[in-house]
């Protein structure tokens, strides 16, 4: 006599059944999400992976809407001291016409008048805000940072304060992002309200014109050398703007890498998986409905 | 020398064996399908001769024993791989409840919050006075309090859930074990009497198997009659006709089902079956993960009211605590960290970004960004802290899977073997059945030939 064996055949065939179905809900999970995991179990080094690709991601993403956000502001700060830039040569032009001698009283007070509306137009320009910040008051941004001031020579006042504030656009990457008013406008020596006060009263009283123009002419020079601050910040945010999308691409292709089901082989799966339960359906069919005992009579 | 009427009584007795050989076919035939069911057989001997004038004559045929077909051993086996599967798989069913709470592959869990956290700090960093990113920062906060308190609340769900099965499985254990009391009794009664038991012993089995499902058991048989069974390490559960049954109490502390046996709480000795697999999940596992839960809110509680403290506010004020402060407990516990998360300040302007209290200051915001940066947590950050945290919750699910799995095969593979031993085979049953008709017939055959010869006898010897 043979081994006996497990006369049960319908058993072994719902275990293989079974599994094969088990594989065929994994496979369209897969198919269906596109990722190779749907749980964290699935692979838990890949989804411990993926949480930091996440966190990092998240940084990234952040530090490019930082640098969008900063370039708005800081091209509206470079604009506008381009401006003053146009108005003070234009004061400057004024100043080298009324000290060539040729010219009496009343053009020199004319010449005047015109100096001192730059210095209003400036003084105004000095006054830019943004999103309803003041651009030029250091970090005091609510405070109005330049006010006139009869009591001072410049007949203007400086408000805000002397900080400064540096903004995080990549991991451990602060970059400063503004000057003080106090830098651009009324830096000690170069003041640019004192400079130009001191043509509009060299005019007025008859005064050393070709002097005061001379001082304003190195105040413009210096004020040339502070601004390009926002254009070198401009110009390194760009080219970080460019190094942060690149990376994002990398992280996003990261996470693609880690989490993405490999479809063609899925799907290859699947229907193995199917042909074989095919198959064992088949079989399962063909198991014998009847035994011996159909036989006696 | 033998006579007419020995030979008649041994066809007779052919005549009975194979009858009880039939009922026994039809018996195991009409229990193909039962659960548990162990196929019998009949065993027959032959019946005592008996010496006639120096010759041995055979004493007809008798039926032995009726044997339930039965492998003691595998059984053994097989219910200890049951224990085993049946503890894994309960504990990956209830692991993967909590897997659900923290199901980072499809973006489920606190990562996003985390980092929708920091990224508001650093959004507010390029404009600090913008009220839009300062409210947007609250909100950051306010959701990543609720996603502690969701993930807390969810496992503490998670935690009575499992201890409501608990309690459910020692109803059902207790039920069961006062069967294989009952069933010890009728088995022993019969035995002193002499009877077979294949059956009841059949029934015991299936009943030990089903207990199997529920908790870790060791059985001893003292004798063939009686089976002792005790749990978690030696208690007893089952002696002789005797069920013990285990009682419940709530733990004060945990307010946790706790089970007893005689008065003494065994709780953290059960191993095995479904109960030893939930209270793994409700004693171990889910403590654990709060803890580290608790202690990740904790952390970032007091680092950001920390940082926020450091600071100014949009009015020039000092800034103080960000979310609720949380006090651990005298212990040094953070337990009910994440739990109780939540904002302290309500009002934009009370984000300290400002180092030296003018509005447009973004200098304090570095301190809340080293919060990012910083180990704050198990040398730690906070972001890898959670990485590590889901990927081990992930892997202690894997893992257990994995040996569900392959526990579950043995199981199927013993299964195998023992209906192998125990099924019921149809055609066997078939061929048996015409075994023992046409031995019936035959028997038959005899009891006719026998009454034609002794009709021949007396019509002959009377009409001389």
């Amino acid at each position: 006599m043979g081994i006996r064996l497990n006369p049960d055949l319908y058993q072994t065939v719902l275990q293989g059944i079974d599994l094969l179905q088990q594989e065929e809900n994994n496979d369209l999970e897969q198919m269906s999400s596109g990722k190779r995991f749907n749980n964290l179990s699935d692979d838990p080094v890949a989804v411990s992976q993926l949480v930091l690709n996440e966190a990092e991601t998240s940084n990234v993403n952040q530090y490019l809407a930082n640098v969008t956000t900063l370039q708005n502001s800081l091209q509206v700060a470079d604009s506008t001291l381009n401006s003053v830039v146009t108005a003070l040569s234009q004061a400057i032009s004024l100043g080298v016409e009324g000290s060539n001698g040729t010219l009496n009283s009343s053009d020199e007070q004319t010449l005047a008048i015109q100096v001192s509306g730059i210095k209003d137009q400036i003084l105004s320009l000095a006054n830019t805000t943004y999103n309803g910040d003041y651009l030029f008051s250091g970090t005091a941004v609510t405070t109005q940072p330049f006010t006139e001031d009869s009591s001072s020579a410049s007949g203007v006042t400086y408000n805000g304060n002397g900080s400064t504030n540096s903004v995080q656009i990549g991991d451990g990457e602060y970059i400063p992002v503004n000057l003080s008013g106090s830098q651009v406008f009324t830096p000690t020596g170069s003041d640019v309200f004192a400079a130009l006060q001191g043509l509009v009263n060299a005019l007025q009283n008859g005064g050393d014109v070709a002097d005061a123009t001379t001082q304003l002419q190195q105040v413009f020079s210096r004020f040339n050398t502070q601004r390009t601050f926002y254009g070198a910040t401009l110009s390194r945010l760009q080219s970080t703007q460019a190094y942060l999308t690149q990376e994002q691409l990398g992280l996003s292709t990261a996470q693609n890498n880690i989490e993405g089901a490999n479809i063609s082989s899925v799907i290859s799966n699947y229907v193995q998986s199917e042909t074989a339960l095919d198959a064992t359906y088949q079989a399962a069919g063909l198991i014998s409905q009847m035994s011996l005992l159909d036989y006696l009579k | 020398m033998g006579t007419l009427l020995s030979s008649m009584s041994i066809a007779l007795s052919a005549l009975e064996a194979e009858q009880t050989a039939v009922q026994v076919t039809s018996q195991n035939i009409a229990n193909a399908n039962t659960v548990g069911y162990d196929r019998q057989v009949t065993v027959l001997e032959e019946g005592a001769p008996t010496s006639f004038s120096g010759l041995l004559l055979g004493g007809g045929v008798s039926v032995e024993s009726i044997q339930s077909m039965r492998d003691s051993v595998l059984n053994l086996r097989l219910d200890s791989e049951t224990q085993q599967q049946s503890s894994l798989s309960t504990y990956v069913n209830g692991m993967q409840q909590i897997e659900a709470i923290f199901n980072e592959a499809s973006g489920v869990g606190l990562a996003s919050a985390l980092s929708g956290f920091f990224s508001s700090i650093q959004a507010l960093s390029a404009d600090p006075s913008n009220s839009t990113l300062r409210q947007a920062v609250l909100n950051a906060g306010s959701a990543l309090a609720q996603g502690f308190n969701s993930a807390s609340n969810q496992l503490q769900a998670a935690q009575s859930g499992t201890d409501q099965e608990v309690a459910q499985s020692v109803d059902q254990i207790n039920d069961l074990a006062s069967q294989v009391a009952s069933l010890n009794q009728q088995i022993m009664s019969l035995q002193a009497g002499g009877e077979g038991t294949g059956e009841l012993e059949g029934q015991r089995d299936e009943v030990l198997s089903q207990l199997s499902q529920l908790v870790g058991i060791s059985t001893v048989s003292a004798d063939q009659d009686s089976v002792t069974v005790t749990v978690a390490g030696g208690s007893p559960l089952v002696v002789g006709n005797q069920a013990y049954q285990l009682t419940t109490g709530k733990d004060a502390a945990t307010g946790m089902t706790q089970v007893y046996s005689q008065g003494a709480n065994i709780t953290a000795q059960i191993t095995g079956g479904s109960l030893g697999g939930n209270l793994q999940v409700r004693d171990q596992e889910i403590p654990q993960l709060q803890e580290s839960l608790d202690n990740l809110a904790a952390s970032l509680i007091n680092n950001v009211n920390s940082a926020n403290s450091q600071g100014y506010d949009l009015n020039g004020n000092p800034g103080g605590d960000f979310f609720t402060p949380f006090t651990p407990s005298a212990s040094g516990s953070n337990q009910g960290a994440a739990a109780s998360m939540s904002m302290y300040i309500t009002d934009p302007s009370q984000v300290a970004a400002s180092s030296d209290g003018s509005a447009g200051s973004s200098g304090n915001l570095q301190n809340f960004m080293n919060v990012q940066t910083q180990n704050i947590i198990d040398g730690q950050t906070a972001q890898s802290f959670y990485a590590n945290f889901v990927g081990a919750l992930g892997e202690s699910i894997s893992t257990a899977s994995a040996s569900a799995e392959a526990a579950g095969l043995v199981v199927q593979q013993l299964q195998n073997q023992q209906a192998s031993v125990s099924g019921v085979s149809l055609d066997e049953e078939a061929t048996n059945l015409m075994k023992y008709q046409q031995a019936y017939e035959a028997a038959a055959r005899v009891v006719s030939v026998v009454d034609d010869l002794t009709n021949f006898v007396i019509t002959n010897l009377g009409a001389s």
